[in-house]
């Protein structure tokens, strides 16, 4: 049966119970190589499929999913959402959209086709681990992959929405363990791409080492306040740990921090931070969100003031607004709010000013999630990177750890450089930021 | 869940195609999730997952597929298509099955095949909410969740084996959120085991919802947590994170085996201060990180893995075993049919010792107690580890001071592991969800109370 077919026997059974209702159906196929010693260690092949429901009736909602698709599976999963629909209260701003929309997203763009043999997925594994092992010093490369893996998305509705998207990314990254006497370090890179014959496996390699290599010698610096610059990862993970200050589902539920702040300055200036779902050249690139609404660029703080924050239909029902296209859901989830692409803008600081004097890049941080607190902004990570003069490292830091508060800190920028990166997942763009006074433990 | 005739060609058709080792892990699994804001029911969400992992074993090369369709000749078209490039002459016969009944040693009675219970489990979560608030009119919210889970599993492989094994999950707890108007903290508590929704009567929402909401409270008047390094004094429980991170992650052969464990090469050394002894034990009765039978099909076991200082043994899987010598511990796990399984960690715990707390107080100038510990992680090959503190106090001449806020605890297993001077007597066990190579896993953390006498604490003060 198709998936129309099959979305269409849901539908169905869902207006036959007197409710209304969409369904998003997930199918994936992926492949992933790793290697260890100059072998193979891991082959791994997937195809999978997830449907997920959910149901309005009386103004309340419910929500299943399954991975089975026969026939008695999807008359349980309409039961099993109608069933958990009676037991929540009347939610009187979640409906679903009267969209009929056929979104549809372009294969050329974010899925082209490309014609690579196993035999060159699996060379370039090989290769990857093989290189890297005969680096000077290296142990090993205990964690590394290759993978392609091709995911799409449809969307379908009560309302008769039919929206769908494809697309497929491709990725190699690899961590070395490298010992030298009593010292050792493990550090890596990786790459994305949307076609296998753009990963590059010597630069990939050259990276992973240079990593790993010139953090070996690194020690703590002395415990005080530093002027901070954290790489093009480090940064876009931080934002990613704090971006429920975004969040109109936080704020509807009363715990984000931001809720009374629209309008009002909460970082420095200079900063501009906006959402562009429709950067085709990054992998969180979106046409619709999860109830099909076509999305568009989002400018989240202008000049340092709250512009807005991101909505589904259901929290901008409850704050009065228009939904921002930002719906996410998984099959298995409940409907709720997430970025999809934050980009920074560029600043006006050239590479001089922003690297002049001293200062900490940090290039690795753990805890990320555990040391964190959204709701305060407090957070506490381990670090290492270099101590750096004039844009010069001086030497690497081990050992130390950062703390601060995430929503101070958006006041404490020092500069902001005018070239913008992507991290190598390709989720995020952003230029360097130099945040002033951050207190280093060492 | 899968016709043993249809196994049998799917497994034989694996080892035709060349393999040392053909297995087949079937699952199906429901569950069933309520969430509460305050005191009103936010979701009541449910599945059905279902699906089959497709193991194939070359010398030491693993070759893994999943599908969710059960018909045999899908199956077989996985295999042949991820033996593609290894396709040799069989060197095997595979066995025909001899089903073993294994015994439930956690036999559940309210399941979630029986009813989801989701009244009972509302009014729960409601009381907990209710003694939430109780606390205080400065705490403005209450998060509440209760997750039950029926795993049903089912093994086939070309040594014979058929098995198969059901596992129930339980895990309910509560956030608070406390406000003074300008800054917001939060506090949690929560009770889980390999049981069914009769946890309920082993624990008090009334509890739930006053701790949650003490330790918010005492948060929200924390100050910034001083740094540097210091000793520091581990709680209970929970704070058993502290030898799941440090120690018990470079363990698991999956990292041993690479070489990409600091311990990979120190069998029968001395790792630890002489006070430490360590467990990994599988057979706890009813507890979060138990089982019957591992992801491989093995019997669990408890295994000693440091005595009084000195490393005695790994966690060991099938690979694992091949690639070190070692004998498997039953500790092959995986998240579902998604993952091949990998050695990975059950209940693990530091035994405990015989010292008071108000010693290890007594013994510290200027140092923190960290009463409850949040989430870590670990880099094995270099032992590096991090976690975060929940709730910490501040100790200056042998007084606890005042509550801390933000602080983490960086350090490396190895040297914190020679730094755990004194061991206290009330021990007890925690929750919570491990990720690693197989995906997220159901483990147990524990230990007494103990006393760090240097490690480096990260806060802003």
């Amino acid at each position: 049966m198709s998936i129309e077919n099959q979305a269409q026997q849901v539908i169905d059974l869902v207006r036959a119970a007197g409710a209304m209702g969409d369904l998003i159906v997930d199918q994936g196929e992926s492949l992933s190589l790793k290697a260890s010693e100059g072998e193979l260690e891991e082959y791994k092949v997937s195809s999978s499929q997830i449907l997920g429901l959910r149901v309005i009736k009386d103004g309340k909602v419910g929500t299943a999913y399954s991975e089975a698709v026969d026939k008695n599976a999807l008359n349980s999963l309409v039961d099993q959402a109608l069933t958990n629909a009676s037991f929540t209260v009347t939610e009187a701003h979640e409906r679903i959209q009267l969209n009929d929309n056929h979104l549809k997203t372009d294969d050329a763009v974010l899925c082209p086709a490309e014609d690579v043999e196993i035999e060159h997925k699996i060379k370039f594994s090989l290769d990857m681990e093989g290189n890297l092992v005969a680096k000077p010093k290296v142990k090993n490369v205990p964690y590394n992959s290759v993978q392609d893996i091709t995911g799409q998305r449809h969307v379908f509705s009560s309302a008769g929405l039919n929206a769908s998207s494809k697309s497929r990314m491709c990725v190699a990254y690899a961590y070395a363990l490298i010992e030298d006497g009593d010292k050792n370090a493990m550090e890596g890179a990786g790459q994305a791409s949307r076609l296998f014959a753009d990963l590059n496996v010597n630069d990939l390699v050259e990276r992973a080492y240079g990593n790993t290599i010139n953090i070996l010698d690194g020690s703590p610096v002395a415990s005080g306040h530093y002027d901070v610059i954290f790489d093009e990862e480090m940064q876009a993970s931080l934002f990613q740990v704090f971006s429920m200050m975004f969040s109109g589902k936080s704020a509807k539920d009363g715990v984000n921090p931001m809720r009374e702040k629209l309008g009002h300055t909460i970082a420095d200036p200079r900063l501009n931070i906006i959402d562009q779902p429709l950067n085709s050249q990054g992998f969180g690139y979106s046409l619709f969100d999860a109830e099909g609404i076509a999305t568009h660029a989002t400018p989240l703080i202008v000049d340092g003031v709250l512009n807005t924050l991101i909505h589904n239909s259901a929290t901008a029902s409850f704050f009065d607004v228009v939904t921002t296209g930002h719906a996410s859901r998984s099959p298995k989830s409940t409907m709720g709010v997430s970025l999809h692409q934050v980009e920074i803008s560029a600043g006006g600081a050239t590479s001089a000013d922003l690297l002049s004097g001293e200062y900490l890049l940090l290039t690795d941080m753990t805890g990320l999630h555990s040391g964190a607190n959204a709701i305060s902004g407090d957070f506490s990570f381990g670090a290492s990177g270099y101590l750096c003069q004039d844009g010069d490292r001086i030497r690497p830091v081990r050992g130390i750890t950062v703390a601060g508060n995430f929503y101070e800190m958006l006041r404490k920028i020092a500069l902001i450089g005018k070239d913008q990166y992507w991290n190598w997942e390709k989720s995020a763009l952003m230029p360097h930021v130099r945040f002033a006074d951050i207190a280093i433990s060492g | 869940m899968l016709n043993p005739q249809s196994a049998q060609s799917v497994i034989d058709h694996g080892i035709s195609l060349g393999a040392n080792f053909a297995e087949l892990f079937v699952e199906q699994s429901q569950s069933n999730i309520i969430s509460t804001l305050s005191n009103q029911v936010q979701s009541v969400e449910s599945g059905i997952d279902f699906g089959i992992g497709i193991r194939l074993i070359y010398g030491s090369k693993v070759l893994y597929g999943y599908t969710n369709k059960p018909e045999a000749d899908e199956l077989k078209r996985i295999m042949s298509e991820l033996a593609a490039k290894d396709l040799r002459a069989p060197g095997i016969s595979s066995r025909s099955f001899d089903y073993r009944q294994i015994e439930d040693l956690h036999s559940a009675q309210r399941t979630l095949s029986i009813d989801s219970e989701v009244e009972s489990k509302v009014a729960f979560l409601m009381a907990a909410d209710a003694a939430a608030r109780a606390e205080g009119n400065m705490i403005s919210q209450t998060r509440g969740t209760c997750r039950q889970k029926q795993q049903n599993i089912e093994l086939f492989n070309s040594e014979g084996l058929h098995t198969s094994d059901t596992r129930n999950y339980i895990r309910t707890g509560l956030t608070s959120i406390a406000s003074d108007g300008s800054e917001q903290a939060t506090g949690s508590w929560s009770d889980g085991g390999l049981l069914g929704w009769e946890l309920q009567d082993d624990i008090s929402a009334e509890k739930t919802g006053s701790e949650a909401s003490r330790q918010a409270l005492v948060n929200l008047g924390a100050r910034p947590c001083p740094s540097g390094r210091m000793p520091v004094i581990i709680g209970n429980g929970f704070g058993g994170v502290i030898f799941h991170e440090a120690c018990g992650h470079l363990l698991e052969t999956t990292s041993v085996a690479k070489k990409a464990s600091v311990f990979h090469d120190q069998m029968g050394q001395m790792i630890a201060n002489p006070s430490v002894n360590a467990v990994d034990d599988g057979l706890l009765l009813k507890q979060w990180g138990s089982i019957n039978i591992d992801d491989e099909g093995l019997d669990t076991q408890r295994t000693q893995l440091i005595k009084d200082g000195q490393l005695t043994s790994f966690l060991v899987d099938r690979i694992g075993a091949e690639q070190t010598g070692f004998s498997a511990t039953g500790s092959g796990r995986r998240e579902s049919y998604k993952f091949a399984p990998a050695s990975r960690m059950r209940n693990t715990f530091i035994e405990p010792g015989d010292a008071e707390l108000d010693d290890m107080v007594a013994s510290i100038d200027k140092g923190i107690y960290a009463s409850h510990m949040g989430g870590g992680s670990v880099q094995p090959g270099t032992g590096e580890f991090n976690f975060a503190v929940t709730e910490g106090y501040y100790i200056e001449h042998g007084k606890i001071k005042y509550p801390v806020k933000a602080a983490t605890l960086i350090s490396t297993g190895p040297a914190v592991l020679k730094e755990i001077s004194m061991v206290g007597k009330d021990f007890s066990l925690a929750c919570g969800m491990c990720g690693s190579v197989s995906g997220s896993v159901p483990t147990s953390v524990g230990q007494a109370t103990l006393k760090v006498d240097d490690i480096l604490v990260g806060g802003n003060a």
